[in-house]
């Protein structure tokens, strides 16, 4: 069974990896690559600043789910939205539940609460899955937000189940977090560059994810490398910038493979702005490098 | 000379991650040192081998360490730990030991208190204060910490006066349980919906927590406040510059501009912006292979990009490009080389 048929098999996929490493590019083409096996994918995007639909091409979300080609969809998703929504869901009332949703208390809350934003939106990932939802979803992808440690998202239900225990909220923490740890429909992808830092945090992400929530990642995805030097290249400016880029690619490869022996997938640099073209050429480049 | 770019007794510098904040900041650091500045730089996360080039291992953590003299100059290196700041700060501000202790014991601050969203970066200007505060260096540059929502630490500051003041704490400090966790009479009959809501929704156990937090710490409220805004100041001070650095191509000219409207609406002073990891002219070599195509569209590329940002920021005379290096630097000599070639890109 090849990497990426093991993927599909997923109801929900992180795509974490550290700043400007190409994660929502990587997304998109993993919706496009699944959505062509015959699944009906959700690509959830978190971070304001909406870049999701440029890599497809559609408009941007603006919280909607928008169609992105056969059997693909991306929501952009913002998490005091969904807590609003799920206030407005457990407050009948309506008068009621907008007092609370327009109190200051409520908003510190939210901004304040550990773990509780990510909770949401992995929350309504979840509950897309569950049905209810038309069209139907057979699989999310989470274009999860850049931060030091991609951790924080995949930790935050337990942490959250853990301190709010006894309560609604905690019970659907938790019941969360049992699906997260679930192996069999929840997976992580990793993208990173290869070069110093964005290695040195793939491995450390592997650590942590595999010590704090026994995940092991189902994909690492190392993207941008330098294409090898051609035979007898002039010792120019530009020639010695690349050998020396390549080099560097290389070397961080064999310390990224040192230590993870999982399933790796390479990605070349290719000449191409972000955009449906670059999506379309690493689709076809990752098809190829699986099988 | 260096022109701009040493401008300010602080130089933050910021951006998105993956541009090389950390490696500019120290580039910058160890040319004030060199300059004869007695100069500090605070780091975050620096590279293993950023970190071996500026000696500030593990065991270094929070405290400065001396990483090169240059006559009446020198460099001083340290990392950034917001658990051990938080500590001190609680340390300093309880009115005794029983006070602090509470909070230490406190599951809330424990388990979470690290993980609070906007703590990290409070954190990172508390710590720049009290080192801007000792009076030992001439210039401090500060390399921010990689945040989702990248200006967080700006807003820092505004963020902690807001929750000392909030209504919330003031819920908090005189709540509807009793120490046993039992609800006070009269709260229970005049709060009877919003209460059951809290307590049924939130749970019960995770409030208490919480409350018992707030009031552990409300006797460090007042020293908290007043250190907040003088945090707040200490940005908006003339002699504060934030640096920014920008990721080459057309691709990455959305994040600078986030970060360039954001500082100027809250009115904090712009240093020089630098554009990191500009691809090179690859030369008229005659080649046609993959490598060569590729070079040229990225060169292309990232000069697209120095175009768009100079034609959206028209005043801006202080668009700096920093070329891509072969090999990143990551020891003081390269360091050095690295400043050498920012003087000559910034000579005004």
């Amino acid at each position: 069974m090849s990497v990426l048929d093991r993927i599909a098999e997923r109801q929900l996929v992180v795509v974490t990896g550290k700043g400007g490493v190409g994660k929502t590019t990587l997304t998109a083409v993993l919706g496009r690559l699944l959505a062509n096996r015959g699944k009906q994918v959700l690509l959830l995007e978190v971070d304001p600043r909406e870049s999701l639909h440029q890599a497809l091409g559609t408009e941007p979300s603006g919280g909607e789910v928008v169609p992105a080609g056969p059997g693909l969809s991306i929501q952009n998703l913002q998490p005091g939205a969904v807590i609003e929504g799920l206030v407005r869901e457990k407050v009948p009332i309506a008068y009621l539940a907008r007092k609370i949703t327009e109190s200051t208390a409520f908003h510190q809350f939210v901004e304040g609460a550990p773990g509780l934003k990510e909770t949401a939106l992995l929350g309504h990932a979840y509950r897309v899955l569950q049905g209810g939802h038309r069209p139907r979803t057979d699989l999310v992808i989470v274009d999860a937000p850049a931060t030091g440690h991609g951790a924080t998202m995949l930790a935050a239900p337990g942490l959250l189940a853990q301190a709010a225990e006894g309560g609604q909220l905690g019970d659907m923490a938790s019941e969360l977090a049992d699906f997260l740890a679930d192996a069999s429909r929840c997976g992580v992808v990793l993208a990173t560059l290869l070069e110093e830092m964005p290695v040195e945090e793939t491995l450390e992400l592997i650590e942590l994810l595999w010590a704090k929530l026994g995940i092991r990642p189902d994909l690492v995805v190392a993207n941008g490398m330098y294409p090898a030097l051609p035979h007898g290249a002039a010792p120019t400016p530009g020639m010695n910038l690349w050998r020396a880029r390549r080099r560097l690619n290389e070397a961080e490869l064999g310390r990224l493979t040192a230590s993870w022996e999982g399933p790796l997938l390479k990605l070349p640099l290719l000449p191409l702005d972000r955009g449906p073209a670059l999506v379309k050429a690493l689709v076809a480049l990752l098809h190829e490098a699986d099988s | 000379m260096s022109g701009d770019l040493l401008k300010g007794r602080l130089i933050v510098v910021v951006g998105a991650g993956g541009v090389g904040k950390t490696t500019l900041a120290a580039a910058l650091a160890l040319g004030s040192a060199k300059e004869g500045r007695r100069t500090l730089v605070m780091t975050f996360d620096p590279s293993l081998r950023l970190k071996d080039a500026l000696g500030v291992g593990d065991s270094g953590k929070g405290e400065p360490i001396r990483v090169m003299e240059a006559g009446p100059g020198f460099l001083d290196a340290a990392l950034l730990d917001a658990k051990l700041t938080f500590d001190r700060l609680i340390r300093n501000y309880a009115p005794n030991a029983a006070a602090a202790k509470r909070i230490f014991s406190n599951r809330f601050y424990r388990d979470m208190a690290g993980n609070l969203s906007g703590i990290l970066e409070y954190m990172a200007m508390e710590r720049l204060f009290e080192m801007q505060a000792s009076e030992g260096y001439d210039r401090i540059i500060l390399d921010t910490p990689p945040t989702r929502q990248a200006m967080d630490f700006l807003q820092a500051p505004e963020r902690m006066m807001n929750l000392v003041d909030s209504k919330a704490i003031q819920f908090a400090m005189d709540p509807w349980w009793d120490d046993a966790g039992r609800k006070n009479l009269a709260f229970r009959i005049a709060l009877k919906g919003a209460m059951e809501l809290s307590d049924r929704v939130i749970g019960r156990r995770f409030l208490l927590d919480v409350v018992e937090f707030i009031r552990a710490f409300a006797p460090l409220f007042d020293g908290f406040r007043s250190r907040a805004e003088d945090v707040r100041n200490l940005l908006l001070a003339d002699e504060t510059r934030f640096l920014l650095v920008a990721g080459p191509g057309p691709d990455r000219v959305p994040d600078a501009m986030f970060f360039l409207r954001k500082l100027q609406e809250t009115g904090h002073h712009l240093g020089p912006i630098l554009v990191n990891q500009v691809h090179p002219d690859p030369g008229p070599a005659a080649g046609k292979d993959q490598g060569t195509v590729l070079l040229r569209f990225l060169a292309d590329r990232d000069q697209r990009g120095l175009s768009l940002l100079r034609s959206l920021f028209p005043g801006e005379k202080n668009i700096i490009s920093v070329s891509l290096e072969p090999v990143p630097p990551g020891d003081l000599r390269t360091l050095g080389q690295l400043f050498e070639k920012l003087s000559k890109a910034n000579p005004n």
